[in-house]
């Protein structure tokens, strides 16, 4: 099986290395356009429809610091391709290195239990759940610094916090009538 | 499985004016002069991530099986415990950082040149201001307690004050048993007042009238003119 594994390999100086999972492709290619424009860091990104990634580029992929499942909340597909990657992942990943982030929170046409099994499952594997708005710049600008700051986290480059440590801060909790049904 | 992880590897274009298929992985490239700031801060992320890879290490030889429930159980307390200890840490890092800092700060004194001099015009002028802060805050302490002091004896008086009220409104009240008495008296004495006075007013009159009728000449006669004047005292008819 070819799992991902988080320290496998050697980090790079200054680096920190972003894989972006999403079914669709879109979002990526416009988070990574400014994902890269960070200065104080070295941001590579990496982009992926889903996993398990091809092994031959195994040896030329540099550690990934930060997975991010994008999920679509207007498509079940997004879902479920999110799910299924989710087992080529070694679980060293769920300790801080794991992010999921939800698009089209607000359309109408999303319905409200997908939105509760996202965040069942970011929940249960403590993940951080970030939301973001995908069609003006400045919804990508601030999605991008949120990321950002998970993924300087993430790859070890703030001095005092660790990925786990801060994962403990910034899991999604579920509210407890999540089980209840709605007002609709 | 689909599986085009399209290598949208977009190096960080600013820094690299070299070949483009310089692979970002290693790392070691993008040489721009690095300050010794940059290089403390490189080796600190990297001692960061060191600590990380130790960690795992750790983990994998610490494993013990327990049930979810319980994990989450024990969970914060482990991490009020890390919280605690990292504040602590920290805290003690930042007095550190405060030694050294005088430390440097004292063995530059120590020389005499330029800078020494103006730290030590600066330590001089810090010291006549806390000086006169300590100064100020004795004559704010001061009067704080002085009018505090007035506050406390105008409350005093106040209280005094209500108090004898009370007194005042408590007495009034006690006199009514003995008030009907003295009003008793009162009216008796006021009443045999009316009746001499009515008797003294008849006197008079009858006196009047002997004295015009008898066309008397009073005001020769000394003895006769008193009585007459004080026949003037008493109205009439009352």
């Amino acid at each position: 099986m070819s799992l991902l594994k988080p320290f496998s390999k050697l980090p790079g100086l200054n680096t920190a290395n972003i894989l972006l999972v999403e079914s669709e492709e879109q979002f990526q290619q416009s988070l990574a356009d400014v994902l890269v424009e960070e200065t104080s860091v070295t941001v590579n990104v990496r982009l992926a429809k889903s996993l398990p990634l091809p092994m031959e580029n195994d040896e030329s992929r540099p550690r990934i610091d930060l997975v991010v499942f994008i999920i679509n909340l207007t498509s079940e597909l997004s879902l479920q391709s999110a799910e299924a990657s989710l087992k080529y992942l070694d679980p060293g990943y769920f300790l801080g290195k794991v992010c999921f982030m939800v698009t089209n929170a607000r359309n109408a046409s999303a319905p409200a239990e997908r939105l509760d099994a996202v965040r069942k499952l970011a929940a249960s594997l403590h993940c951080p759940l970030l939301f973001a708005e995908n069609q003006t710049p400045d919804g990508v600008a601030s999605a991008t610094e949120r990321l950002l700051t998970i993924l300087k986290v993430a790859a070890g480059l703030v001095p005092i916090a660790t990925g786990l440590y801060v994962s403990n801060l910034t899991r999604c909790t579920l509210p407890l009538d999540i089980d209840q049904p709605s007002f609709d | 499985m689909e599986s085009s992880d399209s290598q949208g590897k977009l190096n960080h274009m600013v820094e690299t004016m070299e070949p483009n298929d310089v692979p970002a992985a290693e790392g070691a490239t993008g040489q721009k002069d690095t300050s010794p700031v940059d290089m403390l801060r490189i080796k600190q992320q990297m001692s960061n991530q060191c600590f990380e890879m130790a960690v795992q290490l750790n983990a994998e030889k610490n494993k013990r099986s327990c049930s979810t429930s319980e994990a989450e159980r024990d969970l914060p307390e482990y991490i009020g415990e890390l919280e605690r200890v990292k504040t602590l840490h920290f805290n003690s890092t930042l007095t550190l950082h405060r030694m050294q800092m005088w430390h440097a700060i004292g063995e530059k004194l120590n020389w005499s040149d330029s800078e020494a001099d103006a730290l030590k015009a600066i330590s001089d002028r810090c010291m006549g201001l806390c000086s006169h802060i300590k100064h100020l805050q004795q004559e704010s302490k001061k009067l704080q307690d002085e009018v505090t002091e007035i506050q406390k004896n105008r409350l005093e008086m106040k209280r005094l004050t209500h108090e004898k009220i009370k007194h005042m409104e408590e007495s009034s009240k006690k006199e009514y048993p003995d008030m009907e008495k003295y009003k008793a008296a009162l009216e008796k004495g006021q009443a045999n007042l009316e009746k001499y006075k009515k008797m003294a007013i008849m006197t008079q009159n009858v006196l009047r009238g002997i004295l015009l009728a008898c066309k008397v000449n009073w005001l020769d006669d000394p003895k006769l003119r008193d009585i007459a004047m004080t026949l003037e005292e008493f109205p009439i008819s009352e």
